[in-house]
């Protein structure tokens, strides 16, 4: 069964959130205390400014044990004391919810900035970061990559991502309330990465000079080339916040990079002049006091979820599209899964007929044909083959339409079992399917391994 | 007669103008009328003209100088107000300033006319007094603007540290504009108001002007004087800029008013005896 366990700017303050992000050095750590986990058979670590989230699949009859060991790890990993304080902020989803959850999260339909192209990536760096710590098998990742199919879907399909409210055009929206026309301020970029390209080439349009400033030099100066930017050494980031007038942070850093004496000192060179900070890097890069200061107003990614609602209701109607195509994409999927499940019986069924009729074939030719020449014996054998596909061709559909359907198909597998007198064979499979469609709320006998 | 029926029609056109205008403003500072208004700067440009004609006729039913006497002088700030945030509006945009400048145009126009008797015949008549009245009723009228940018800073500031953006936040202009405006009305002001109280402090000598009121009232123009002058010091030697300058701004327009409280306290007094 799939499992999600994890927090978001929904349910955690920023101050939770940036305690269990992990950043690249972080990452294959904690993914490799939960793929070696016994209770999980897969496990995927996403971690965004806005969400942390652990998506597994528990190893079988164990989902209670499963959702311990990621609550442990996830306390262990964020260095805290007790499990229990994380709580609060935690949520759990579990079977046809998790899968569910996981399409929403790739489409960016569960993210602060509703539509933004980012958390696509981030989900992909998570698969690919999972794929490498050989932390996915079968079901996980094929949840992925029909989550990826639905996110695309969702993107091309409906208007979702035009005129998008995304962190960046928040940040010169409100960078445009406090300055007005930006073509006479100057932008300064802390980071390099995928957030701060998107934020010069939202800012970069209107603003009269931007600035990248990055720990590598090299990066802020190849990107600030494509941004038709300038680039700006490290160690001269409080000439910097001289010079600028509103910063965008979002550099991995885990401790901030401007504190308050810092942008105390530049509002004095500056002349009171004032300086807008967008915080979007989780951990945040601007220590709070810093909005504090007169004339410096700070916001982090909490702060823009005001302005993300409001975006939300202008594009009602293309949730509601993007939400049909993710209920299309979770109902394949699961029909899937459940084709999957029913597998065993239909293999033991499909074994058990060609079995016995070949080895009333050997019986026979080694008998009353036994003067057959090797070509008639060949073809014997083929038309026995031939006669057992023809035959349970139709069992075999009807029995994966109804799982595909979610139907009866456990009734139908077990009274296939028992006319084929196949229980031992394919119990274990088609036994899963049941708690897979309710939740699993046990610790039932569930298995959702699947082939690779 | 016809000229007091002129003058009344007068009166009353630019009186609904300016309340129709104060009416869209308010409304939209509510979250009303966000089309209509467009209509409150375009009001207000129209009130200027009729506001001004109204002065004029009533001047010469009166055989009073619109610059003599306190009532008119109210009368003329107000107008003054408006004229300069019509001609100032699109380039500072700061065109919701107009949600100050609409009543206080309305009131002082109405008290222009309501408050008291009209004193028109001043005691103490001097070369001088034409440009010391001018000057302090330009004066007056940008740091009234300066003083509505400055409150709509504020306001705005408020919001922005506590981060509430929706309603008046939305509405309102950019803080810097808000800001940058500020200073402009009173870098403007500040030297009419320097030179209404050179030819002020002249003008007293000439006429030995010297009852405690009136040394009152000159200790509270000097004061203004010197608490703008710092404003502006401050801000271009130490970066004293936004909340602190908007405090400064507002304290010192509150000492210009205190300055015409003075003026029309005096005149009331003086029509009255």
């Amino acid at each position: 069964m799939i499992l999600v366990v994890g927090l978001s700017h929904r349910t955690a303050p920023v101050d939770v959130r940036e305690r269990l992000t992990a950043g690249a050095d972080a990452l294959p750590v904690v993914l490799a205390r939960l793929a070696a986990r016994s209770e999980l058979e897969e496990v995927l670590f996403l971690s965004t400014c806005n969400r942390v989230e652990v998506m597994a699949v528990a190893a079988r009859g164990r989902v209670e044990p499963a959702l311990r060991a990621i609550h442990e790890e996830l306390a262990r990993h964020g260095g805290v004391a007790h499990e229990g304080e994380l709580a609060p902020y935690l949520y759990d989803r579990r079977g046809d919810e998790a899968v569910t959850h996981v399409f929403r999260v790739a489409a960016s339909l569960e993210s602060m900035v509703l539509g933004e192209p980012q958390i696509l990536g981030q989900v992909k760096d998570a698969y690919e970061a999972a794929v490498a710590a050989g932390a996915l098998k079968g079901t996980l990742r094929r949840c992925l990559h029909t989550a990826f199919a639905v996110a695309k879907r969702v993107r091309s399909e409906t208007a979702i991502g035009v005129g998008t409210v995304s962190i960046s055009s928040v940040a010169v929206d409100l960078a445009r309330r406090i300055f007005g026309d930006l073509s006479k301020h100057a932008v300064l970029l802390l980071g390099a990465g995928e957030m701060a390209e998107a934020a010069a080439r939202s800012l970069g349009k209107g603003a009269r000079a931007v600035r990248i400033c990055n720990r590598s030099f090299e990066r802020a100066a190849a990107l600030a080339g494509e941004m038709h930017a300038s680039a700006a050494p490290w160690d001269q980031l409080e000439q910097e916040l001289v010079q600028a007038d509103v910063v965008v942070a979002s550099t991995a850093s885990r401790a901030p990079v401007v504190t308050r004496e810092m942008v105390k000192r530049a509002m004095k060179a500056r002349k009171g002049r004032t300086l807008f900070f967008v915080d979007i890097a989780v951990p945040r890069n601007v220590e709070p006091a810093v909005h504090g200061i007169d004339n410096v107003y700070v916001f982090n990614v909490d702060d823009l979820e005001q302005e993300v609602a409001r975006g939300l209701k202008a594009r009602h109607s293309e949730v509601e599209a993007a939400e049909k195509i993710v209920a299309e994409g979770v109902t394949e999927f699961l029909a899937w899964t459940r084709g999957l499940e029913v597998q065993p019986t239909v293999v033991a069924m499909r074994t058990k007929a060609r079995a016995v009729l070949l080895a009333e074939l050997e019986r026979s030719l080694a008998g009353r044909l036994k003067h057959l020449p090797e070509t008639d014996r060949a073809a014997l054998t083929q038309m026995v083959e031939s006669a057992v596909g023809k035959l349970l061709h139709a069992p075999t559909t009807k029995l994966k339409a109804r799982a595909a359907d979610g139907d009866d198909a456990a009734e139908l597998a077990a009274a296939v079992r028992f006319l084929f007198d196949l229980q031992e064979i394919a119990a274990a499979g088609d036994k899963a399917r049941d708690e897979g469609r309710t939740g699993g709320a046990g610790d039932g006998d569930d298995d959702d391994r699947l082939p690779n | 007669m016809k000229l007091e029926l002129l003058a009344d029609l007068l009166f009353g056109a630019t009186a609904a103008v300016y309340l129709t205008a104060s009416a869209l403003f308010i409304a939209f500072l509510l979250g009303r009328g966000e089309r209509a208004v467009r209509w409150g700067p375009r009001l207000i440009a129209a009130g200027v003209p009729l506001h001004a004609a109204q002065i004029c006729v009533w001047s010469l039913v009166l055989h009073v100088c619109p610059v003599e006497g306190v009532h008119f002088s109210l009368s003329v700030a107000s107008m003054l107000v408006c004229l300069l945030y019509v001609l100032a509006r699109t380039r500072l945009r700061v065109d919701v300033v107009g949600a100050f400048v609409a009543p206080q145009a309305l009131a002082f126009l109405l008290a222009s006319r309501f408050v008291g008797p009209v004193d028109s015949a001043p005691r103490l008549q001097s070369a001088l007094l034409p440009f010391h009245v001018v000057a302090n009723l330009l004066g007056l009228a940008l740091f009234t603007l300066a003083f509505a940018a400055a409150v709509a800073y504020l306001m705005q500031e408020r919001r922005l540290k506590q981060k509430r953006l929706e309603g008046v936040f939305e509405r309102l202009p950019a803080i810097d504009a808000l800001d940058r405006a500020e200073h402009r009305f009173l870098v403007a002001g500040f030297p009419l108001l320097t030179i209404g109280i050179l030819t002020g402090t002249i003008w007293a000598r000439q006429v030995e002007a010297g009852g405690a009121a009136e040394i009152a009232r000159a200790a509270l123009s000097y004061a203004s004087w010197a608490l703008i002058g710092g404003v502006l010091l401050l801000r271009a030697a130490a970066g004293w800029r936004g909340r602190r300058a908007a405090y400064g701004t507002i304290l010192g327009f509150g000492l210009t008013v205190l300055v015409m409280i003075f003026y029309l306290a005096r005149s009331m007094m003086g029509a009255g005896a």
